[in-house]
């Protein structure tokens, strides 16, 4: 079997700093509002009053971070009406923007998000793996920006080796939608994909 | 550039922070800033010129005959007054804290403020997971659940901002009435009775009140209220059961890490929490054994290995000659001098806006004295963004004759200024140490990446060319290069050897680095050391490798544990004060507020109880919930936040319980009208259950942007809502302020931060 690489993302050591995504933005030179990497923040629990005081109860948080997941079943290749979508043999899913037409479609069909619209050119732009890094034998950018050592990329066979096989937790989509290369060490509060009983944090601005 | 309505004298002064700018020439700029010094010192004397900041131009002014500085807490809070008293270490040097290698055998940590992740920049965090894989049980002590506690933490305890004092007594009380020396000993008596003064009558400093001791005080023997567990639990609102279970828990394990970060100090009426702080350290038996510590500042040189006490990698220094005394400035009193900050012609910054603009400061207690600053000088920093009472401070700026400012962007100092000076960055100058890092990574090389962009000049450049036109005699103010100065430092650096005890060079100078270096104007002398010059400019850095049980680990306090009259502490009295006259009349004379020798609890002016009309009765007041102000990954302070992809990855929001939430309408993404008693702003709301419902936080840092129609400041400005309150030693209290939120209503229009137009003065044809 051909190599597929993927990421590993430790959400139990995710401190929600948000280094992965904006150095992806940094190194690709992206404009603001595209996030080729993005951090999102899960949590919830509740609070009791006794005597005047509050008690938290069952209160949590955690982070996740995630980009393109480079799937196994990419939905935004199928998608794609001008074959500018890609699966190359490592596994890498790229765009060829000369061959994009900007109709979005791939934006629609992918549940993480990650093709992402660039309207100053009008075209897609998604995660590429950093694969100009790559080709000099260095990491990508998120890999080497996180301070807490949370993220890791190599072959997906040996990464599930390493550390399981899940792909999915709370707020992330089933993996069963697109068979995504990567997988998470839950948080010590993750909770399953469809059964979260928490809410995403952040401000719709900020996603 | 110039504003372009100013005019010698001040032009439309009330125009500052709103006008246009006006790109002038560097000769005409500095010819124009040196002829108002001129004018105004000659109109209104050297006591009208202030200097916010930046120790270059104080260079020029020095020699001119002087100017009026100022004196703050800044981010060690009261942490500076009442350590370097009871202790005898300032504010930032922690000599409190072991070595990190030590820290491996700590099997509890307790945190009370500590968010290490985003206000300890680096790898703190990171090595504290690595104190967790080993299995060490952490507890976080905060009003908020925070990201470092969502990773690190096995316990959140929540906790009323400026309460900590309260809890801890709760705490000693309860250690103080369960100890029993045979069946349940859980207080370090021999260490008390050895190394501290006044926590018990029969150790009382010379001349004290036996009565005035500390363990009296918490049993209320004196004062009729013991400071009981439920005592404290009214005030905090823990649960006065894990108050008890905690104090016994610290106490009955051996091997203990106590830490307090100074947001807890950074707080109205704090000066006797440092001190709480320890003795609670003291007699839980945690200070100066291996595997315990109990230390102040979470700095990010703290965690990850002790900086100060010993470095392991020393840097040298630069040799720049001090240019002699500032003129303007009175010799301090005795009672100052042990202190990081000493007042006297000094402005206390937590009240120095409101001194310029009412034109009245407090010199020592009691003597308040005229005061015409017709000058603001902005040399470097960020105070006018940085300082409580940022209103008052616009006020101050839109009334005197003259605002100078420098910076590299344009900062709210340089909004507000007249004239503005571009300066260059570390990475436009022929390089610079940066001593940062822990103790075995001392310094950093930074090299110069890019010529100058634009017109920027360095600070210390600026300061010749202002002094030359002042007329005094420039080559005092610049008597070396850059790289002069940076290779000084770097030639003058150390590291201990292998054996932990003597130190070698860092850097090898050849022969052949003298000649090169000879021809580019630098003069060095030739010496061995542990890595060739060459290498460590190609590294960029020296970082001494570590492993457990070499000879660079330290326990902090261990030899004085050990002996305290043969290694004393180097405070007055040599040992741990948990009764400080000294400290209690240095409060006095600052002349805000004072407090007791011991650790009594003092309440902040806007802390819990100020959210009450009638506290006994528990009727809130007008401006009900604690807001405290915490760091926040945009930023740095108040630095890179005119970067647009930190922008629109940290939205600048005000975190609100759902609970207070819903009491007021408010739902998740509204706009929120935030007021205190000092000013107001708007924000988007993100409801979180991570917050102590009551208390609510609005991020350090974000730029200031006034609507002058309302009145109301659109960017979230902390200082804008934190007001001028100096207490104690002339604290600055942001984490203490009392508001009232509302579903805002208004005509503002407010879109996401990353929409709004970058501040750019100047823009490029």
């Amino acid at each position: 079997m051909a190599k597929q690489l993927g990421f590993h993302i430790n959400s139990s050591v995710c401190a929600n700093c948000k280094a992965c995504q904006v150095a992806c933005q940094d190194k690709n030179n992206l404009p603001a509002a595209i996030r080729w990497r993005r951090v999102v923040l899960y949590g919830g629990g509740g609070w009791v009053e006794k005597d005047g005081r509050w008690m938290p109860n069952g209160v949590f948080s955690y982070s996740v971070s995630f980009a393109c997941m480079h799937c196994e079943n990419p939905l935004c290749v199928q998608a794609c009406p001008t074959g500018a979508l890609m699966k190359r043999a490592d596994g890498v899913v790229l765009i060829n923007q000369d061959q994009c037409v900007g109709c979005r479609y791939c934006e629609w069909a992918c549940p993480y998000g990650a093709p992402q619209f660039n309207e100053a050119k009008g075209v897609m732009t998604k995660c590429n793996f950093c694969e100009d890094l790559l080709a000099q034998g260095q990491n990508p950018a998120c890999v080497d920006a996180c301070p807490m050592r949370a993220i890791e990329y190599g072959d997906i066979a040996e990464l599930r080796a390493k550390y399981g096989t899940l792909a999915e937790v709370e707020p992330l989509p089933s993996a069963s939608i697109t068979l995504p290369h990567a997988v998470v060490t839950p948080h010590r509060n993750a909770q399953a994909s469809g059964t979260g009983t928490g809410k995403i944090m952040n401000l719709p601005e900020e996603l | 550039m110039k504003r372009k309505n100013w005019a010698p004298g001040g032009g439309k002064k009330e125009l500052r922070g709103k006008d246009e700018w006006v790109r002038i020439s560097w000769d005409e700029a500095l010819t124009l800033v040196a002829n108002e010094i001129i004018r105004i010192q000659a109109k209104y004397g050297n006591k009208s010129i202030f200097v916010s900041g930046g120790s270059e131009i104080g260079r020029a002014l020095t020699l001119f005959g002087g100017y009026v500085p100022s004196y703050g807490t800044t981010s060690g809070g009261s942490i500076h007054a009442t350590k370097t008293t009871i202790l005898g270490y300032t504010g930032y040097v922690n000599a409190m804290m072991s070595d990190r290698m030590d820290h491996r055998k700590t099997t509890l940590f307790v945190h009370w403020g500590l968010n290490s992740i985003s206000s300890s920049g680096g790898n703190p965090t990171y090595n504290h997971l690595q104190n967790k894989k080993n299995g060490a049980k952490i507890i976080a002590i905060d009003p908020y659940y925070t990201d470092a506690a969502q990773v690190l933490a096995d316990e959140w305890i929540p906790i009323r901002p400026n309460t900590d004092h309260a809890m801890v007594l709760g705490m000693a009380y309860t250690l103080i009435t369960a100890d029993d020396p045979k069946p349940n000993p859980l207080i370090d008596w021999d260490f008390l009775n050895r190394c501290t003064l006044g926590f018990d009558k029969d150790h009382m400093p010379t001349g004290a009140d036996p009565k005035e001791n500390f363990k009296d005080y918490v049993l209320g023997t004196y004062d009729g209220t013991p400071k009981t567990p439920e005592w404290a639990s009214a005030i905090c609102g823990i649960d006065a059961a894990r108050i008890r279970s905690l104090a016994l828990e610290i106490a009955k394990t051996k091997n203990v890490g106590l830490g307090m970060s100074s947001a807890t100090a950074r707080q109205q009426n704090s000066d006797s929490w440092t001190q709480m702080f320890y003795t609670f350290g003291a007699m839980s038996g945690h200070i100066g054994k291996p595997g315990s510590f109990t230390a102040d500042g979470y700095y990010h040189q703290n965690f990850s290995g002790l900086r100060c006490l010993v470095d392991i990698v020393q840097p040298g220094s630069s040799g720049l000659p001090s240019v002699g005394a500032n003129p303007v400035e009175e010799k301090a009193a005795d009672v100052w001098t042990a202190l990081p900050q000493v007042p006297g012609t000094r402005l206390c910054e937590s009240w120095m806006w409101k001194a310029i603009a009412d034109g009245k400061y407090q010199a020592v207690k009691g003597q308040w004295r005229d005061l015409n600053i017709q000058m603001i000088y902005h040399g470097g920093g960020a105070k006018l963004q940085t300082v409580d009472g940022m209103s008052d401070g616009i006020a101050a700026h839109r009334k005197v004759e003259f605002v100078v400012s420098q910076s590299q962007i344009l900062t709210t100092n340089s909004k507000y200024a007249d004239i503005v000076l571009p300066v260059t960055t570390p990475w436009e100058r022929d390089g610079g140490m940066v001593i940062a890092g822990n103790r075995e990574f001392g310094l950093i090389w930074g090299q110069q990446v890019t010529k100058p962009l634009f017109e920027a000049k360095d600070d210390l450049w600026i300061a010749a060319e202002i002094g030359k036109r002042l007329g005094v005699d420039a080559t005092k103010i610049a008597p070396l290069s850059n790289a002069q100065l940076v290779y000084n430092q770097i030639v003058g650096s150390k590291v201990l050897k292998d054996d932990g005890k003597t130190t070698e060079p860092l850097v090898t100078i050849s022969d052949n680095d003298v000649k090169s270096l000879a021809e580019a104007g630098v003069v060095v002398k030739p010496q061995a050391g542990r890595v060739a010059l060459a290498k460590f400019q190609e590294l960029g850095f020296y970082q001494v490798p570590r492993k457990p049980g070499d000879n660079f680990e330290v326990v902090a306090l261990k030899a004085f544990r050990e002996d305290p009259v043969k290694n004393p502490l180097p405070n007055k009295s040599g040992k741990l004060d948990i009764h400080s006259k000294t400290l209690a009349d240095i409060i006095e004379s600052r002349g805000w507020s004072t407090i007791k020798p011991i650790p009594a609890y003092n309440p902040a002016q806007e802390g819990y109880e100020a959210t009450f009309k009638d506290f006994k009765a528990k009727v809130k007041g007008e401006y009900p919930l604690q807001l405290y102000t915490i760091h926040y990954y945009r930023r740095s302070h108040s630095v890179f936040d005119n970067i647009l992809t930190l922008r629109r990855a940290f939205p600048h929001e005000f975190f609100m319980n759902p609970i207070d939430a819903q009491a007021r309408g408010i739902q998740h993404g509204d706009i929120v009208l935030i007021r205190s008693r000092h000013g107001k702003t708007i924000r988007p709301v993100s409801l979180t259950e991570r917050i102590l419902p009551g208390v609510v936080t609005l991020p350090h840092g974000a730029w200031v942007e006034m609507d002058e129609a309302s009145g109301i400041d659109k960017a979230g400005a902390d200082n804008i809502i934190n007001g001028t309150v100096p207490t104690g030693q002339g604290t600055s209290g942001w984490n203490t302020c009392n508001v009232q939120v509302e579903k805002y209503t208004g005509s503002i229009e407010l879109k996401p931060d990353y929409q709004w137009p970058q501040r750019i003065p100047i823009k490029e044809a």
